[in-house]
């Protein structure tokens, strides 16, 4: 059989079964689609994420300290919503930048804060409880740490917490100045600019205000980013 | 309208195993059609201690001697007492009878008295029947006597096993009517009292007991009264309850000593195997597991394993002492092994209706401990403001194992943004002016402040000496670099954290 008669046998092969054939790319996507079910609380972020967070990955949030902020208020959210939905969430806070007074009392009810001293620490104790069904969202926050910080943690610990999450389809969030990992499935910079009037005005309000934008790196002339296909947004 | 009106009074029930050391060492309801006769042969001669009924039927008595039982019956199987056997239905007994009411007197070998105060009154006759049941089942062949004092239910016991019944109860009603039908032997009288009784024509336990008091004391002195006082139901003596320690407990000196785990795990999952059995029986189940752990250097280890509720899945009860058992550090081969369950009754709370709860506890409480023993205890828990105005106070509870809906009104709305606290303090020089902070300058950021709100003052615990604190705070604002938060406090500026 020539080439000409292959590709006239599968057009008539499509043409028999319609739309039940259909693509590897077109499966990956409707899988993906089916995974994000974990809304945020957020309906800009959950647009940008095409409904939510997606379960049993991991997602960075990448808010610089500076006059933009946001990525307190994500958290606010989050906590928010998952309360809402009666789920326990657990919060891996490096640094101590947790305040108690942030958010509103009913919202801790289902947090649960691990204190942790360093990313590398608060990772290990993500490995541990990742394993842990009665979670419905990982809080990591990193928002106190700089790239030093984190710098030589291996990746295998980054997969193996990945495969757990899966397991458990429990998403994760990781909120950092800058990007951490290439493991994260999405990443997005999220920014507001933070004033003294803001403090002034309803959270439900900044929330409206928020803007989130697809994370991409910096790229120099001639240089080649590794693992650029791997983030999800790309 | 109507309630039903429940009765919990007063009343004990005696289960009496009779010719307890037979049936411990052949269940007799397995050797029902065999002849078998239980003997003694410490003595010179060997006696039969007791018989069955088919032994009985054929001839053989107790006190005659083996040589003569046989030439009776000469099918007759001879069985010997046994200790470990008697153990073992004795613990049988009990297990069994813990599923009825938790009060129980291990009154003497193959007898219990059970209180039965907690259980209402219709319900006994089925709780008897129930238990008689399960212990014919395991071959234990019971009667059981009910009534209103310790003593009166041990004589409907008797009277029971008199007139080959299983089950005898002296309802209070009409005590008197049916002690009319029971003779004094039923009361275990002594032979002269019995003898004297008889002469006065009194032959039954009704008869004697409508004498009057005076009578009988003048008459029969200090025996007479007290088995008066035990049938007119006068004589109320508190119940001396068994020991449930001992019942749900499982210990085992190694011939050999352990020097490895996997032998010991062995031993660890069959002991586990015949607990659970054990308190499956009284219907309870495991809140903590004590282990016991001796060396051959004569050190100890002994730790109190608590569960999160009560359980008796094995899977669970193993790796929970699996993993204690590996976090040791043996410095010497193990001697010996101990094993206790601690009973409880099982959770009887109701869940909320519309609540979420923990999807599995035991996972949970095993990620606490993992959590706990890598940050520290002082570091996990569900965090909670304290009732005081200094900035950040919180503590740490355990996590509630329920989340209940959220309120329709959950407060005020809350407003603006969330406090980032920065890593320590952050020391800052302040140049002032007006006494608004106008510059500021820190290792994390300097510049000139263009927005100020505060300053909002704080203090508190001024009543406790060494505590009392005092700060001024201002919401600074520096152009392209966020708003901060700056303190005030003990005649120092730090920056406490960042908005964002």
């Amino acid at each position: 059989m020539t080439g000409k008669d292959k590709a006239a046998a599968l057009a008539a092969i499509r043409d028999q079964l319609g739309g039940r054939i259909r693509s590897g790319s077109d499966l990956l996507r409707v899988q993906e689609t089916q995974q994000f079910q974990a809304a945020t609380g957020l309906d800009g972020l959950n647009q940008h994420l095409g409904g939510g967070l997606p379960k049993g990955q991991l997602t960075e949030i990448i808010s610089e300290a500076g006059s933009c902020g946001g990525g307190g208020l994500v958290m606010a959210a989050m906590l928010s919503r998952a309360r809402r939905e009666q789920q326990y969430v657990m919060l891996f806070d490096v640094g101590g930048s947790f305040t108690v007074e942030s958010f509103p009392p009913v919202d801790l009810e289902a947090l649960l804060w691990v204190g942790c001293s360093s990313p590398r620490e608060s990772l290990e104790a993500l490995d541990v409880a990742s394993r842990d069904e009665n979670f419905g969202l990982f809080l990591l926050d990193w928002r106190n740490c700089t790239a030093s910080d984190w710098r030589g943690l291996r990746s295998s610990l980054w997969y193996r917490i990945l495969g757990q999450l899966r397991e458990r389809g429990t998403p994760a969030v990781l909120f950092a100045p800058e990007s951490v990992t290439s493991v994260a499935k999405r990443k997005l910079e999220v920014s507001i600019p933070v004033t003294c009037r803001g403090l002034d005005e309803e959270r439900e309000l900044l929330w409206k205000k928020m803007a989130f934008e697809t994370f991409r790196p910096a790229v120099k002339q001639g240089q080649r980013v590794p693992g650029i296909s791997g983030m999800g947004a790309a | 309208m109507g309630f039903t009106c429940q009765t919990h009074s007063s009343g004990y029930a005696v289960v009496w195993c009779v010719d307890f050391k037979l049936q411990a060492v052949v269940r007799r309801v397995h050797t029902a059609a065999e002849p078998v006769a239980l003997v003694d042969d410490t003595q010179r001669q060997s006696v039969v201690l007791s018989c069955n009924e088919v032994a009985g039927r054929l001839g053989v008595e107790r006190g005659m001697k083996t040589v003569q039982a046989l030439a009776r019956c000469p099918g007759l199987q001879i069985e010997r007492p046994s200790l470990s056997a008697e153990i073992a239905a004795s613990r049988l007994l009990l297990e069994t009878a813990l599923t009825w009411v938790p009060g129980i007197e291990e009154t003497e070998d193959g007898m219990l008295t059970l209180d039965l105060s907690s259980q209402r009154e219709e319900e006994r006759s089925d709780g008897a029947r129930f238990v008689r049941g399960r212990l014919y089942d395991a071959g234990l062949e019971v009667v059981t006597g009910l009534g209103e004092t310790p003593s009166l239910a041990r004589v409907a016991a008797f009277a029971a096993r008199e007139k080959g019944e299983s089950f005898c109860h002296l309802v209070p009603e009409r005590r008197l009517e049916m002690l009319d039908r029971l003779p004094l032997a039923v009361a275990g009288t002594s032979a002269e009292l019995k003898e004297r009784l008889s002469l006065w024509g009194v032959s039954t336990l009704g008869a004697f007991a409508r004498f009057s008091r005076e009578a009988v004391a003048a008459r029969l002195g200090d025996e007479g009264v007290e088995l008066w006082l035990r049938l007119t139901g006068r004589i109320q003596r508190p119940l001396r309850f068994a020991k449930l320690e001992e019942l749900f407990e499982l210990h085992e000196d190694f011939d050999d000593e352990l020097c490895e785990r996997e032998p010991l795990l062995f031993v660890v999952n069959r002991f586990l195997d015949q607990l659970i059995v054990r308190v499956a029986r009284t219907g309870r189940a495991a809140i903590a597991v004590h282990v016991l752990l001796r060396f051959t250097n004569g050190s100890c280890e002994a730790r109190r394993l608590a569960l999160p509720e009560p359980l008796l899945d094995h899977e669970i009860l193993f790796h929970l002492v699996s993993g204690y058992l590996d976090s040791l550090e043996w410095k010497a081969p193990v001697e010996s092994l101990r094993l206790r369950f601690e009973p409880s009754d099982p959770v009887a709370s109701q869940r909320l209706l519309f609540g979420v709860g923990l999807r599995n506890r035991f996972q949970f409480e095993d990620t606490m401990k993992r959590l706990r023993a890598l940050v520290g205890s002082e570091r996990v828990g569900s965090p909670r403001g304290l009732n005081t105005h200094r900035p950040g106070a919180f503590e740490l509870l355990p996590l509630p194992s329920e989340i209940e809906t959220v309120p329709e009104s959950a407060g005020p709305p809350l407003m603006g943004f969330t406090l980032c606290r920065l890593q320590g303090h952050v020391r800052t020089s302040v140049r002032w002016r007006s006494g608004r902070p106008e510059r500021i300058e820190s290792r994390l950021v300097s510049g000139v402040v263009t927005q100020v709100a505060g300053p909002w003052h704080g203090g508190g615990d001024w009543w406790h000496q060494g505590k009392q604190w005092q700060r001024r705070e201002w919401d600074i604002e520096l152009p392209g670099k966020g708003v901060f938060r700056l303190v005030e406090s003990e005649g120092e500026c730090f920056l406490e954290g960042r908005y964002d």
